[in-house]
């Protein structure tokens, strides 16, 4: 059963300190027990990470049909030899760059739709972005995201820890776009504390400073989103200071990204969207060598982030998408590289998964215009995430219905 | 809340007459320039009380174009900047103008017209077609609404921000005649799904190629259309003209407008709002007798609007540097903006900044602060041309305790008790720091409370 716990004794809690405040006794409150409403009754929703493989991920390559012939014919260059593969099965092998997922698989905690995508299914990096961000197709009216959408049908109060944050220097992706909430892009751990000089006497100010009585409403918002606002500075704090971690995060950005997400959510943050990108997967020429080593930073540090919440605790309440805007042609092209293609895996890794494969081994021999075709609908893959992992009815979100796969316990 | 049906409207707009229950004095001046504008200096609060609530009004209302010295000066700054085509230097060049402008309610104007007719560089990407809607909204900010529109309907940059950039005759795009009727003239419900696809016939062929607005008579739906009652052979001028006749579009900007100046939380019913609306359809749509209106009203200097708005992140950090004679690094605080949720030319969607409530979260009341210091840690930064410790002296304040009060009495809509004054001065009074920077901490500490969120 989806968990849809809602915060509501942080909030009780926490109006209670804007409440206690509003009358005037807000200073009379000690602070460690405004630290323990928050710390206490947060954390315990299920979050939704999700890693965008920005460019155009070659699936082929990814999840390989090592004993299909025609992957070796189409591939002279390119096909990943059967002796240098992760071999999966009879049929089927990881690249040789994504060990560390491929230890996921095996402790229960992957899971790989092989090829997912949609209708008529769109090559441009653009378009194809905005289909998998939206769920719309051009000529539909598109305002908003997938995951702006569920926020937005999440009853959160204003004034508490957003609903999702985007880690990176990337433009925000149009999936995290709603009609009314904004989505911070945040780079570090230091966007979520005080910064600058004096701040721990600003800290300890902001923290003993009491509520007026008021009745100006407005005013006692702001008092009780300042004292969130200056306890999760504390939390993050703390949490950063004290984070210790027995796996080693690669050096990457996507690894350090990922790390910021495990300390943000072992600080009790009560975000349930994190999106993190990887860009450079439009690999149309010398592909091997980029290839592999974009498929380890991001195998490598996923596979760090999801033993790292394990072992504070969280892994049971993380789930990982990984998704790319389209797979790549299945004949390499002249310049050792491939084109824009169409279908490709899904990745799901972390708590909750009935993990394993999912699908049939692509048919190479029945293509749409040289490309795979899909077998999953994407938005099933969604459907999926949103009604068994973060708990909402789907359909309003897609706009449709869409049969949900089993791909939770 | 059911504030509305307790507010008579004929008191609400009604001009504020001061008496002795609400005497004109340096606290609604400076509640007048924070709303008109973005806020005064001490010295202009001193001018203020001098002269009648009207008269100030007046004034604002009378600077509706920006003075020749400074906008030869402004534009030059921006023109430098375009040329390095990045639209993020784009907004340093606004903060620019922000923070120096001597016509602070046009340039208030633009940005309310900014957020209404939204449109983001991250889309448009071409920092040129920005400037050139920045400054098509400056120029109509306070003018004829009418023009306003008719000229947004052909600007390149909301063309391509609402993927209108070609419109054939054979796939009319929705988009654009959605949204006029939507967002920027009626509001929802006051159109059918029939009017939006009949409207949008009327823009086919409207065009932006090379960046610039053409009409393609090829592509030009020349046929019969029905929008909102009228039948014609409507073109797109014309069809914005139907839209613009339309009786609920003066409660709906009264309404926008009402909100964006007097108060947050005030839902106005139709009957508050019908004053401001009548006057408006009855100038003929010009913009600035409705301003005008608000900004000297009983209601705009009330309890019901004194104190009743979050500040956006614009208002907290220009109002603080405008209110301080400070001068700083422009693409500093436009960089902060952005994380605080307010970025110049890069408004979240097409709805524009949703304001209210929806400005504070646990990340965007940190950023406030954060931004805060880094201004205050910054070189550039200078007050009237001095360290903040100068500043102050030049300002008589000579202690902490009266910078307390200067602060108070120049940055804050609300009362401080004395509990929070006690505090504040304990918090940078007992470090053995030099003066100025005891002084920056307590700016930096003044800028971060709760209670200068609140405008």
């Amino acid at each position: 059963m989806p968990i849809v716990i809602n915060n509501s004794r942080r909030r009780f809690l926490q109006s209670s300190i804007g409440g206690a405040a509003a009358i005037g006794i807000g200073s009379a409150i000690p602070d460690c027990f405004a630290d323990a409403a928050v710390f206490e009754g947060s954390g315990k929703d299920r979050i939704l990470v999700v890693v965008q493989l920005t460019g155009g991920n070659d699936g082929l390559n990814t999840i390989i049909p090592y004993a299909d012939e025609n992957y070796r014919n189409a591939r002279p260059e390119l096909a990943i030899s059967a002796s240098d593969m992760i071999r999966h099965d009879a049929d089927t092998g990881f690249h040789p760059s994504m060990t560390a997922l491929y230890d996921r698989l095996q402790a229960g905690q992957l899971t790989v739709i092989r090829s997912a995508g949609y209708e008529q299914p769109n090559r441009s990096h653009f378009e194809a972005m905005d289909i998998w961000h939206t769920c719309r197709r051009k000529s539909e009216q598109r305002t908003d995201g997938w995951l702006g959408r569920f926020i937005e049908s999440q009853k959160l109060s204003p004034g508490g820890d957003v609903p999702a944050i985007h880690l990176g220097r990337d433009q925000q992706p149009f999936a995290l776009t709603s009609q009314s909430i904004p989505v911070p892009t945040l780079t570090s751990l230091k966007d979520f504390q005080l910064q600058g000089r004096g701040r721990e006497s600003l800290q300890l100010l902001m923290k003993r400073t009491p509520a007026s009585p008021s009745e100006n409403e407005l005013l006692s918002f702001v008092q009780s989103s300042t004292a969130s606002a200056i306890q999760a500075s504390d939390r993050v704090g703390e949490a950063a200071k004290g984070y210790r971690s027995s796996i080693a995060y690669p050096e990457s950005d996507l690894a350090e990204k990922l790390r910021t997400i495990a300390q943000l959510i072992d600080a009790g943050l009560t975000t349930r969207v994190y999106y993190v990108q990887l860009d450079g997967f439009d690999t149309h020429a010398e592909q091997l060598l980029t290839h592999s080593i974009l498929l380890r930073d991001w195998s490598n540090a996923v596979g760090a982030f999801v033993q790292d919440l394990d072992v504070h605790g969280h892994g049971e309440r993380v789930c990982v998408l990984t998704f790319s805007e389209f797979g790549r042609r299945v004949k390499e092209n002249a310049s050792a590289g491939t084109d824009h293609g169409a279908a490709g895996p899904m990745f799901l890794c972390g708590g909750g998964l009935k993990a394993g494969m999912v699908g049939e081994r692509p048919d190479l021999t029945n293509l749409l215009e040289g490309d795979l075709k899909h077998e999953h609908d994407f938005r099933r893959v969604y459907a999926s995430v949103l009604q068994s992992w973060l708990g909402v009815n789907p359909d309003p979100i897609l706009g449709d219905e869409f049969e949900t796969l089993p791909l939770f316990v | 809340m059911d504030m509305q049906t307790k507010i008579d409207p004929a008191w609400a707009w009604q001009p504020y007459q001061p008496d002795e229950s609400q005497p004109w004095d340096e606290g609604l001046a400076a509640h007048l320039y924070r709303r008109a504008g973005f806020g005064a200096d001490s010295k202009m609060l001193h001018a203020a009380v001098k002269r009648d609530p009207s008269e100030v009004v007046d004034n604002l209302i009378l600077r509706n174009s920006q003075p020749n010295e400074f906008r030869s000066a402004a534009d030059g700054l921006t023109d430098t900047i375009l040329a390095t085509g990045n639209p993020k230097r784009l907004s340093a060049a606004w903060v620019y103008r922000l923070l120096q402008t001597p016509s602070q309610l046009l340039e208030k104007m633009t940005l309310f017209w900014h957020g209404h007719f939204a449109t983001s560089a991250d889309k448009v990407k071409d920092p040129s077609m920005m400037w050139d809607q920045n400054k098509l909204l400056r120029h109509h900010a306070l003018g004829d609404f009418s023009a306003l529109v008719q000229s947004i309907a052909c600007d390149p940059a909301m063309l391509v921000y609402l993927d209108s950039a070609i419109n054939r005759k054979a796939h009319p795009n929705e988009n654009f005649a959605r949204e006029l009727m939507e967002l920027f003239c009626l509001g929802e419900g006051n159109y059918s799904e029939q009017d939006v696809q009949q409207l949008a016939r009327c823009f086919t062929g409207w065009e932006i190629k090379n960046k610039k607005f053409r009409k393609n008579r090829y592509q030009q739906d020349v046929d019969e259309k029905t929008i909102l009652g009228q039948r014609g052979r409507f073109d797109g001028e014309e069809g914005v003209q139907v839209v613009l006749k339309q009786p609920s579009l003066e409660v709906f900007l009264a309404k926008k407008l009402c909100r964006f100046f007097v108060a947050d939380s005030l839902e106005p019913s139709d009957k508050l709002l019908q004053p401001l609306a009548e006057l408006f359809r009855g100038s003929n749509l010009q913009i600035a007798p409705v301003v005008k209106m608000m900004l000297s009203s009983n209601l705009f200097f009330s309890s019901h609007a004194v104190g009743q708005k979050i500040r956006s992140p614009v208002e907290l950090v220009i109002g603080a540097l405008r209110c301080l004679q400070a001068t700083t690094n422009s693409q500093l605080v436009a960089d902060g903006l952005l994380k605080a949720g307010q970025g110049l030319f890069y408004p979240p969607n097409v709805k524009g900044w949703d304001g209210g409530r929806s400005w504070i979260n646990s990340s965007t009341l940190l950023e406030r602060s954060n931004l805060v210091s880094r201004i205050l840690e910054n070189d550039a930064t200078r007050f009237g041309g001095l360290s903040l410790d100068h500043f102050l002296q030049s300002q008589q304040v000579n202690s902490v305790h009266s910078a307390i009060d200067y602060f108070e009495r120049l940055l804050l809509a609300v009362r401080l008790d004395d509990s929070v004054k006690s505090l504040l001065y304990e918090s940078v009074a007992s470090g053995t720091q030099k003066p100025d920077r005891k002084y920056r901490a307590l700016l930096r500490a003044f800028l971060s409370l709760p209670q200068c969120q609140i405008g």
